[in-house]
């Protein structure tokens, strides 16, 4: 069974009202100190993970493209030589559309970066000013175009849907926008409130109105309906492909709970069903692995009632399901009388209204699962 | 033993917040009853809930030693209720005595409680001693107060005593006149013994422990004796008085005041206004007057929030009772709310007294249903005693239904007699008459349904009256009055717990508003949810909570899944805390916020600003 490696770089050019992540604006003069340490912690793990074939690697961030394309570059070859990594590995890099031009997006190519995400989030200018992103919509076009001529042919756009003042028009628009430039692969994410984040306390305060949940649910609604019919199949809650080989590998091994490690601050593994994670705080994380310590800041073992339920939530967002079998009867069949579970062959799989209600779903099916 | 001469039993009547506790501390100092250095505020109040209330909710007797023209006195204060719930209490701790001191706030002037605690002394035949209280404060009016005490007492104004308890200005020349004015006890030692209980505790290690006022005859310690009314045998293990701290004596004689450890295990047994006599053929024939079984107002369903904690709370209930010889509970079943008690209280103070202890003594969390009165049903020569809405027989089953009256006293600034006229009015009122203790202040007598006072009455009477108005009240009578039970129904199945016997005219208006709060108390479900108040069949008021649609976390990936179990294992605990009503989740809170009539009406009633 193959593993994921994920590389976490923690920095933005600016901080996005909504975003909870592990992401700094301001810390650019730690960034080449900053990939030495991801290189000397790829060292410490290595003989651990010598047995492990690596069948993907993902830059997060953060805005790894805030990196510079040498460093980018020579990151990756450390891996490959730290790592036993597949040789067709997807490798996807993080791109936010202001921090990549025509020669930087060839460079990746170059260095081995085959698949590119980049956050759009919207086409709607006063969406993205509500996200408070600071490029615009002709940015992302602009980003898009440069990709392809640079020779990409794995690109996922990110969307958020819900911000204040979008619409079910404006959002109609950001779908056939992003239809329209054709990328392999598609997220669309309700926008959620984190309590934690500058838009979290204007909401909190009463500044901004929460999202409605009606409104994305419809949202959510009507993703399903464009994208459908453009040809996209939906495969995770959020996620859509163009075809089945442009899903992205590397999350659904989080998905299908298999092993992977995590390099960088605040990033997470998981191995025999451990979770560990990194220390947070970027000048922490250097200080540790400059001192030669592996910079692990917690960790949890799984209990078989924790198992169970991580099981049930992830199998029934990627729309694999659970089996009939696992379920009691009169569960099963409240849920396929409301039109919230489906049967598939031996399965129960969420409808696309059951996805949306996720978390009762869950709830209910590991709480009634049989022994 | 004192000479019933030198004896001088004594209480402090007052409005809540007029000083009472304040000038028993300077009373207290004044006879050197308590170092100074064991000096604290409101030394008489033991509980630490009663502390922190300001209230006093346990009659507490002191006896204190006061020379006077070289003569030393023994005074004896005995501490009073000063809430409407406790007026039985009251009125058994004013028959301990033979004078009262009638403490009126000369700022704030008289009150509603002065007014019903005035009546009780004066009916009880005590002497009673006006004085002015907080008379150093730059707002007292000494002068308008003094004519209206004057009035009210029969006393020349001049001749009002003006005090400050706090500073103890006057304190002294008070004294003075409670030895001057306050009648020896009468009484023979040669009587059989007749004493009088005024309060009753339990003692976790000396059994029941009475407060008593010794009328004719002597007690002595270890003697046979025996309760009247409760026709109990005991043994009088032991005899003191408070001076201030216990203190045993061989015996209590004649015109004295003091407590008697019986080794019982029963507070039920010591009942206030209970006669303790000696057992055997020394017994007295005729018990003192004015026994009254403590006879419960206002009852509620108490429930715990976590179902397993019943036997808990069943525990807790039988040791607070140990202790509250008015509680009564007895168990029942909610479909809603699984098992629990219907509780007897006094009034809505007492039971916020309890459920307050329940849950801080005891730990306990409950939910409690909304406080009702005990209903009468008349069904031919039957009465049929409800004490739980869903147990009203159904319509057309009976002849008609009785509801308690009480007659209350308010008193208010005259600017308001309109707006509070207008509220009992509003609440099914009988105005008896209006009084004017002054141009400015006017006392004001209705007779208004007890249902009516326990909703949010004295709230209400408060915010129409800019706070100054007071209020007393005490039952008169039971009224045929035109009551039916509204039910709650959730997706069309009732919700025992929600359902209410109101008047036929509010019983609309009570539905839309149980209806709208649970709409907005009760989170969205997988379907549409139907709330309905309903009369027998016929539905007076519908909300819909529309069907949830989004319940997901929309991102899932960095590989941070712990977080996300986390979140969803917050979710299953919450789920978990909620009640299924036929097919709905109902939360803890919707039950508590649903229920509350308004924020703690009972407490605001007792309770000092």
């Amino acid at each position: 069974m193959s593993a994921g490696l994920y590389v976490h770089v923690p920095f933005c050019l600016t901080r996005c009202g909504y975003c909870d992540f592990n992401a700094y604006a301001g810390l650019g003069h730690l960034a080449s100190r900053y990939v030495g340490a991801l290189e000397a912690e790829a060292g410490l793990w290595a003989e651990d993970w010598g047995g492990e074939r690596f069948g993907s690697i993902f830059l997060g961030g953060g805005t790894p493209t805030t990196l510079d394309q040498g460093d980018l570059a020579r990151l990756l070859a450390r891996l490959r030589e730290r790592f036993d990594v597949d040789p067709g590995a997807e490798v996807t890099i993080e791109a936010n559309p202001d921090t990549v031009d025509a020669a930087k997006l060839a460079a990746l190519l170059e260095a081995g970066y085959t698949r590119l995400s980049m956050g759009a989030q919207s086409f709607d200018q006063r969406v993205l000013d509500a996200l408070e992103r600071v490029h615009g919509p002709a940015a992302v076009r602009r980003a898009f175009a440069a990709a392809r001529a640079a020779g990409h042919t794995n690109v996922n756009l990110d969307l958020i849907y819900g911000a204040n003042g979008e619409t079910l028009t404006s959002w109609r628009r950001t779908l056939e926008g992003t239809i329209a430039l054709g990328p392999e692969h598609v997220s669309a994410y309700a926008l959620t409130i984190e309590p934690a984040t500058p838009l979290g306390r204007k909401v909190g305060a009463g500044l901004v109105p929460a999202p409605d949940p009606d409104l994305q649910a419809d949202m959510f609604g009507l993703a399903c309906e464009l994208l459908g019919d453009a040809g996209y199949g939906h495969y995770e809650v959020s996620n859509w492909a163009l075809e089945p080989r442009f899903e992205c590998r590397h999350n659904l091994g989080y998905w299908r709970k298999k092993l992977y490690l995590g390099l960088g601050a605040g990033a997470h593994s998981y191995r025999d069903g451990r979770r560990w994670w990194n220390v947070r705080p970027p000048g922490e994380y250097l200080d540790a692995v400059e001192q030669g310590l592996r910079p692990v800041g917690g960790e949890e073992r799984l209990t078989p009632q924790e198992e169970q339920l991580e099981e049930v939530f992830l199998k029934l967002r990627i729309l694999e399901g659970v089996p009939v079998t696992s379920v009691a009867d009169e569960v099963a069949s409240g849920f396929m009388e409301q039109g919230l579970l489906r049967r598939v062959d031996g399965n129960l799989v969420p409808t696309e209204r059951g996805m949306f209600l996720l978390n009762e779903l869950v709830l209910e099916l590991a709480s009634y699962r049989r022994a | 033993m004192t000479e019933t001469s030198r004896i001088r039993n004594f209480c402090i009547v007052a409005h809540i917040d007029h000083g009472k506790s304040t000038l028993a501390d300077r009373i207290l100092e004044l006879t050197h009853a308590v170092a100074e250095r064991e000096m604290r505020d409101q030394y008489l109040d033991k509980m630490d809930l009663e502390r922190e209330r300001g209230i006093t909710i346990k009659a507490q007797a002191v006896r204190l030693t006061h020379q006077l023209d070289g003569t030393p006195y023994v005074l004896n204060l005995i501490d009073t209720p000063g809430h409407v719930d406790f007026t039985y209490e009251v009125s058994r701790s004013l028959a301990a005595c033979e004078g009262a001191i009638l403490l009126v706030d000369a700022a704030q002037g008289i009150e509603a409680q002065t007014l019903a605690n005035f009546h009780l002394a004066r009916d009880a035949g005590l002497a009673i001693i006006p004085a002015l209280n907080k008379i150093d404060l730059p707002q007292a009016d000494p002068e308008e107060t003094a004519r209206e005490v004057g009035e009210l007492v029969g006393w020349d104004p001049q001749d009002v005593l003006r005090i400050s308890a706090k500073t103890g200005q006057g304190v002294p020349e008070l004294l003075r006149k409670v030895v001057e004015l306050v009648p020896a006890p009468q009484g023979r030692r040669e009587d059989p013994l007749r004493a009088l209980v005024f309060d009753s505790t339990f003692d976790p290690y000396r059994g029941v422990v009475a407060y008593l006022r010794v009328k004719d005859g002597v007690l002595p310690s270890r003697s046979k004796i025996y309760f009247m009314a409760a026709k109990a045998d005991s043994e009088a293990e032991d005899c003191g008085v408070f001076a201030p701290e216990a203190t045993p004596v061989p015996e209590l004689g004649p015109g004295e005041v003091g407590y008697l450890v019986t080794g019982m295990k029963d507070v039920h047994l010591a009942k206030v206004g209970d006669t303790v006599t000696t057992a055997g053929k020394h017994r007295a024939r005729e018990p003192l007057p004015g026994y009254r079984e403590p006879k419960p107002m206002v009852w509620s369903g108490l429930y715990p929030a976590e179902g397993g904690d019943y036997t808990e709370l069943r525990d807790a209930l039988d040791r607070l009772k140990l202790n509250d010889a008015a509680l009564q509970y007895e168990p029942e079943v909610s479909k809603a709310l699984g098992f629990g008690f219907r509780c007897g209280f006094l009034g809505l103070l007492h039971m916020d007294i309890v459920k307050e202890r329940l849950e801080r003594e005891f730990g306990l969390e409950l939910i409690a249903t909304a406080p009702n009165v005990e209903f009468h049903v008349i069904r031919g020569d039957e009465v049929i005693v409800v004490h739980n809405p869903s147990e009203m027989p159904p319509p057309g089953t009976y002849d008609h239904m009785e509801e308690p009256v009480v007659l209350a006293t308010i008193v208010t600034p005259s600017t308001y007699l309109g707006a509070v006229l207008e509220l009992c009015q509003s609440r099914r009122g009988e105005l008896v008459d209006i009084k004017y203790l002054s141009p400015e202040r006017a006392e004001i007598h209705y007779r208004l349904p007890l249902a009516e006072i326990i909703f949010d009455f004295f709230d209400q009477l408060k915010s129409k009256t800019r706070g100054y108005a007071s209020l007393d009240y005490e039952p008169v009578s039971y009224q045929r009055a035109d009551l039916v039970r509204v039910d709650i129904l959730l997706h069309g199945e009732p919700v025992d717990a929600f359902s209410a016997v109101v008047h036929r005219d509010k019983a609309a208006p009570y539905g839309r508003q149980m209806v709208e709060r649970l709409r907005e108390l009760i989170p969205r479900q997988l379907f549409d949810v139907a709330i309905q108040a309903a009369i027998g069949s016929r539905i007076v008021a519908r909300e819909t909570i529309k069907a949830k649609r989004k319940d997901v976390l929309a991102k899932c990936y960095g590989g941070d899944i712990t977080r996300k179990r986390k979140l969803l294992e917050q979710q299953k605990k919450g789920k978990a805390r909620m009640r299924r009503v036929g097919r709905v989740d109902v939360p803890q809170e919707a039950f508590i916020a649903a229920l509350r009539i308004d924020q703690k009406a009972g407490q605001k009633a007792g309770q000092k600003p």
